[in-house]
């Protein structure tokens, strides 16, 4: 390994002008510290929200993100502000808010053994759906973020995943998700709760990729009672130079009833030119906990003058008409 | 008249024999990889072959062998993948390093265990390996 190393580092020297890895800054790629395994880049996002004489104007997200590998480890944290600057009208009535505190939003170390196995360990994104997996706004093609994909199952756990990928005519993975102690932020987008537990099946082939998800967890509600939820869930992305077609549809149940009945959602994006996007995305859900049920349609536009920066608009028409509203937004990822 | 289109018809017919072969190399002894394999290779979202950790490399942004590489293996666009590798800065992904010359790659595919480039089929010599073999047609 040293003997690697230091051919890696005479090699550099030697090809000095023949690499042409640029070191200088790109928006949305983040930057190298040094020589060291170590990037740094981030995420801001501000959004407007219009509904039943509501208006709200917040500075959302402010992340950081770090990562690096090492020979067969990588790492990954990032630490978010939530809720920055929050200002509300509603009947003439102001109010302003400003949450403070420093959230963990992912904190892990991921080790791959080889071609097939890996494992990671600390708080991630649970890799439940499609949509979970790139939840930020200037990742997303709508400012706002299906039902589905917040009320099914944890966002995040903190614990252990085990990977197997396998790589021949078509890419088939497996996940296992283990969690079975406190959340690293226990009150920060999401459940919470002390025990979770998931599996996740996958399948990609040429623009098609398929999921199948099951899991269970403890959520902790309100006057320390707890509940043993299940979850399952389907997914599917079909995506090409100009259209991307995302669906996910999901239950949930404790013992004895179903606590959400089902909750999904079919979304199309149509790329008119590189930079401008249409979407139309139609959801539903049976939110038996909230006492719930809800069918939307969402009409979105979106221009990206670069990719990283991303300006979005759209209006929801809801079956519950009061809940009709407006949401824009502008992020940049860094 | 008749004689243009004898010209025309000859073209048609050798062009094909001459579309520009490229070929994705290794230094290590392998078994040919699926074309799917490679993308994820090259998009790393696998870093390896077997147990041997893999180290992928780019020709430089403009490059006509790195355009074909992009146009018919990874059957993307530059656009396609700007945004891809955004997304996966997110995720603590960085692309592939990249290369000045054909030249440069070849000498750091032949001295670096692991690392995986792709050639001109005519630059290929026998401390190189194909594992992958595409053509411009």
């Amino acid at each position: 390994m040293i003997k690697l190393l230091l051919f890696l580092f005479l090699l550099s020297n030697l090809f000095a002008d023949e690499f042409i890895e640029d070191k200088s800054y790109h928006l949305g790629e983040g930057v190298q510290v040094a020589s060291l395994p170590l990037y740094v880049g981030g995420y801001i996002s501000a959004d407007y929200r219009g509904v039943d004489g509501n208006n709200s104007y917040r500075l959302n997200d402010l992340a950081l993100l770090s990562y690096g590998n090492y020979s067969k480890f990588s790492y990954l944290a990032e630490i978010e502000y939530k809720n920055f600057y929050l200002h509300n009208e509603n009947a003439g009535k102001i109010t302003v808010s400003k949450d403070r505190k420093i959230h963990t939003e992912r904190l892990y170390l991921n080790y791959t053994l080889n071609e097939n196995y890996s494992v990671k360990v600390g708080k991630y994104s649970t890799p439940a759906g499609f949509w979970n997996l790139l939840p930020i706004n200037v990742l997303r093609e709508t400012t706002s973020i299906p039902q589905s994909t917040i009320i099914l199952f944890p966002n995040f756990t903190t614990g252990v995943l085990f990977s197997y990928k396998r790589y021949k005519e078509a890419t088939f993975y497996f996940d296992v998700i283990l969690q079975n102690n406190a959340d690293l932020d226990p009150t920060y987008n999401n459940y919470r709760m002390d025990e979770n537990y998931g599996i996740g099946l996958g399948y990609e082939k040429e623009n098609l990729s398929l999921k199948l998800n099951f899991g269970f967890f403890d959520g902790l509600f309100a006057n320390n009672r707890s509940q043993n939820l299940y979850y399952y869930m389907a997914s599917l992305k079909y995506a090409t130079e100009k259209i991307e077609i995302l669906g996910e549809l999901g239950s949930q149940k404790s013992a004895h009833i179903y606590t959400t009945k089902y909750a999904g959602y079919l979304q199309g994006l149509y790329h008119f030119t590189q930079k401008h996007g249409g979407v139309l995305r139609l959801e539903s859900y049976d939110d038996k906990k909230l006492g719930v049920q809800d069918d939307l349609a969402i009409f979105g536009y979106s221009y990206r003058p670069l990719y990283p920066i991303s300006l979005k608009a759209e209006y929801q028409f809801h079956k519950i008409h009061k809940n009709n509203q407006i949401m824009c937004s502008l992020s940049v990822l860094f | 008249m008749l004689h243009f289109s004898k010209i025309l018809l000859l073209f048609i017919l050798f062009v094909p024999l001459y579309a520009k072969e490229y070929a994705v190399v290794v230094s290590f002894k392998s078994a040919p990889i699926t074309q799917n394999k490679i993308k994820a290779l090259f998009l790393k979202k696998s870093s390896f072959i077997g147990e041997k950790k893999i180290v992928p490399l780019n020709l430089a942004l403009g490059s006509s062998i790195r355009k074909s590489f992009e146009r018919k293996v990874l059957h993307m666009s530059l656009r396609s993948l700007q945004s891809y590798w955004t997304r996966e800065h997110y995720l603590g992904v960085r692309p592939p390093i990249s290369m000045q010359s054909q030249k440069s790659m070849q000498a750091f595919i032949k001295n670096v265990s692991g690392a995986i480039g792709y050639v001109r089929m005519e630059n290929i010599d026998s401390e190189m390996y194909i594992v992958y073999k595409w053509s411009d047609e």
